[in-house]
């Protein structure tokens, strides 16, 4: 029975673009987290105001109801996956758990400067937390390979143990709504069935490796594994990222694909952005690569840029089409040059998402690899 | 009721009573004995690597016991027969993660040990009638099978390449039970045959 060993447990999770701002602040090196400005905080909130809302909602690749019958049991209860409630940190130094490659999700927002390992997030999915004095959730869906950060308001986000698209579900606990993660808003679910339709604020969360991260921001926090339960942070259920081993370097996933496509393997990484108006997807390896890369979103042109300092990549709309290169080391437009994160353009909300989840949500992408 | 209702029954308890007292020859032999430990031990130890509740972890020494471990200790966690771990003792590469399922797997590890005695009995016993010994140690195979399985929940099912589906998902409950039932039967099964007066 060894063979069991290495991939027992469960899932859940979910989180989409709200095509709003998010109404925090970035840090001057955050990753660019809107495209439009930011809404009044809580206007428009779900159910009695508890979770705060994106002015736009997101577009869903169905009707609300439609989603709800998609979702299966991933196995656990809800909550048998527990999200961290009362997250501690540690300094660099007191994170001998990480490997340099290790896979870490970085955020430098409201004067904070955080890293979530995966190893970590990968038995939890959940963690809500602060950043500064914003209450926030920082999402990961280990089965789609998904990394979204949310506000939170003065609730907190739960795993429902139900799975759409093999992609988490959340809930969150002051409405018990329904919020796919990828798809970042809410559905109806057995405890709410009429949330509406909104989508959050989010913010975003860089995925790259310890190494790169701690380069970039020697004085970071590091999540630590003293998260209040008893799990073992060297084992991964689904496999091994580090180096990529089973589930993440297979083509096999949990449940059936929402749609099929065979212009990808499944789980390779693309650099997702998506605003109420469609979607787009670069190729992460080809972006990195190319450094630039341009394309269209529902018609809109946009340009993509890779951050070769954490190895990750931020999608702009560039409506005015203007002429983006790079020197090698800065992004330049015009006569000026900008760190990859910091563009004059209006940035949209950009995460890594494996193929098959980005198209099952949005078969409809633009897509350029 | 008739006496002819009451023959299965009275089978039955002659079968279970037979089982019985092999299982208690069992313990009064070295042999058999050392068979019936050393299958559970063993068996115990799969279930936990199988279920992740002894794996490798991330070094150190430390002993952590949760807050409230006595009202987790029988929360379900990834499914109906997985539970919460309340205790994490790391011992320098290896991390033991202490919950119910522990208890649990002691208790099917003893029966799947017993099984393994019984057999090794039967297969000992001289002139030993009938399907003793190479059937029962398969049959006590299929249940150990199936409670590892029960507990690593439908992941396992992305190591065998299969895709879930709802009724998978909800079959996974039923397996530890169905697991613990045919253990028993097969104790009866292979017990009823030894005769203690012959050993």
């Amino acid at each position: 029975m060894g063979f069991t060993r290495r991939r027992l447990l469960t899932i859940v999770g979910l989180s989409a673009l709200a095509g709003c701002t998010s109404s925090a602040d970035l840090g001057s090196e955050g990753a660019p987290a809107t495209t439009a400005e930011s809404s009044a905080a809580g206007s428009g909130s779900v159910s009695g105001g508890a979770v705060p809302t994106a002015k736009e909602t997101l577009k869903l690749p169905m009707d609300p109801g439609e989603l709800e019958s998609l979702a299966v049991s991933g196995g656990p209860p809800k909550d048998g996956i527990p999200s961290i409630d009362d997250p501690s940190f540690v300094g660099p130094d007191g994170a001998g758990f990480l490997d340099p490659g290790d896979p870490v999700f970085g955020v430098a927002l409201n004067g904070d400067v955080k890293a979530y390992p995966q190893k970590i997030l990968v038995q939890h999915e959940i963690v809500n937390d602060r950043l500064g004095d914003l209450p926030v959730a920082v999402t990961y869906c280990p089965l789609t390979g998904t990394v979204q950060g949310f506000e939170r308001g003065e609730t907190t986000f739960g795993v429902s143990g139900r799975l759409i698209n093999n992609n988490l579900v959340m809930y969150d606990r002051a409405t018990e709504a329904w919020w796919p993660q990828i798809l970042a808003t809410s559905i109806p679910g057995p405890w709410n069935s009429a949330p509406g339709t909104r989508s959050l604020r989010e913010f975003g969360l860089v995925w790259t490796t310890w190494e790169q991260w701690r380069e970039l921001y020697p004085d970071t926090q590091v999540l630590s594994t003293e998260t209040g339960f008893a799990k073992n942070y060297g084992r991964d259920p689904y496999g091994s990222y580090n180096p990529p081993g089973g589930y993440y370097a297979n083509e096999n996933t949990l449940f059936e694909t929402l749609e099929e496509d065979d212009r990808f393997s499944r789980k390779r990484v693309f650099m997702g952005a998506r605003t109420a108006d469609g979607a787009v997807a670069f190729d992460k390896s080809t972006l990195l690569e190319e450094r630039i890369m341009t394309g269209e979103l529902n018609e809109t042109p946009v340009v993509a840029v890779a951050d070769q300092r954490l190895d990750t990549g931020y999608v702009y709309l560039n409506p005015e089409e203007r002429t983006v290169t790079t020197d090698g080391s800065t992004v330049l437009i015009g006569d000026s040059s900008y760190e990859p994160d910091a563009l004059p353009l209006a940035g949209i909300h950009t995460f890594d998402a494996m193929w098959f989840a980005w198209h099952g949500y949005y078969p409809d992408t633009d897509v350029y690899a | 009721m008739s006496t002819r209702n009451n023959v299965p029954l009275e089978r039955l308890g002659a079968a279970v009573s037979r089982t019985l007292a092999a299982a208690i020859e069992v313990f009064r032999r070295p042999d058999a004995t050392l068979v019936v430990v050393g299958t559970a031990v063993g068996y115990l130890l799969i279930y936990l690597y199988a279920l992740g509740h002894l794996a490798p972890g991330i070094g150190g020494f430390d002993v952590t016991v949760v807050s409230g471990a006595l009202e987790k200790f029988f929360q379900p966690e990834l499914g109906p027969f997985s539970f919460t771990p309340v205790a994490r003792v790391s011992v320098g590469p290896v991390t033991y993660l202490f919950s119910l399922n522990t208890v649990l797997g002691l208790g099917i590890a003893s029966l799947v040990g017993l099984n393994l005695g019984l057999t090794y009995l039967a297969w000992r016993q001289p002139a030993a009638c009938g399907i003793g010994s190479s059937s029962s140690g398969f049959l006590a195979s299929i249940p150990a099978v199936l409670s590892g399985t029960a507990c690593c929940g439908p992941v396992v099912l992305i190591v065998l390449g299969i895709q879930a589906s709802g009724i998978i998902v909800t079959a996974f409950q039923f397996l530890l039970p169905i697991a613990v039932v045919l253990l028993l039967g097969s104790l009866v099964l292979v017990g009823r045959q030894i005769d203690p007066a012959r050993l």
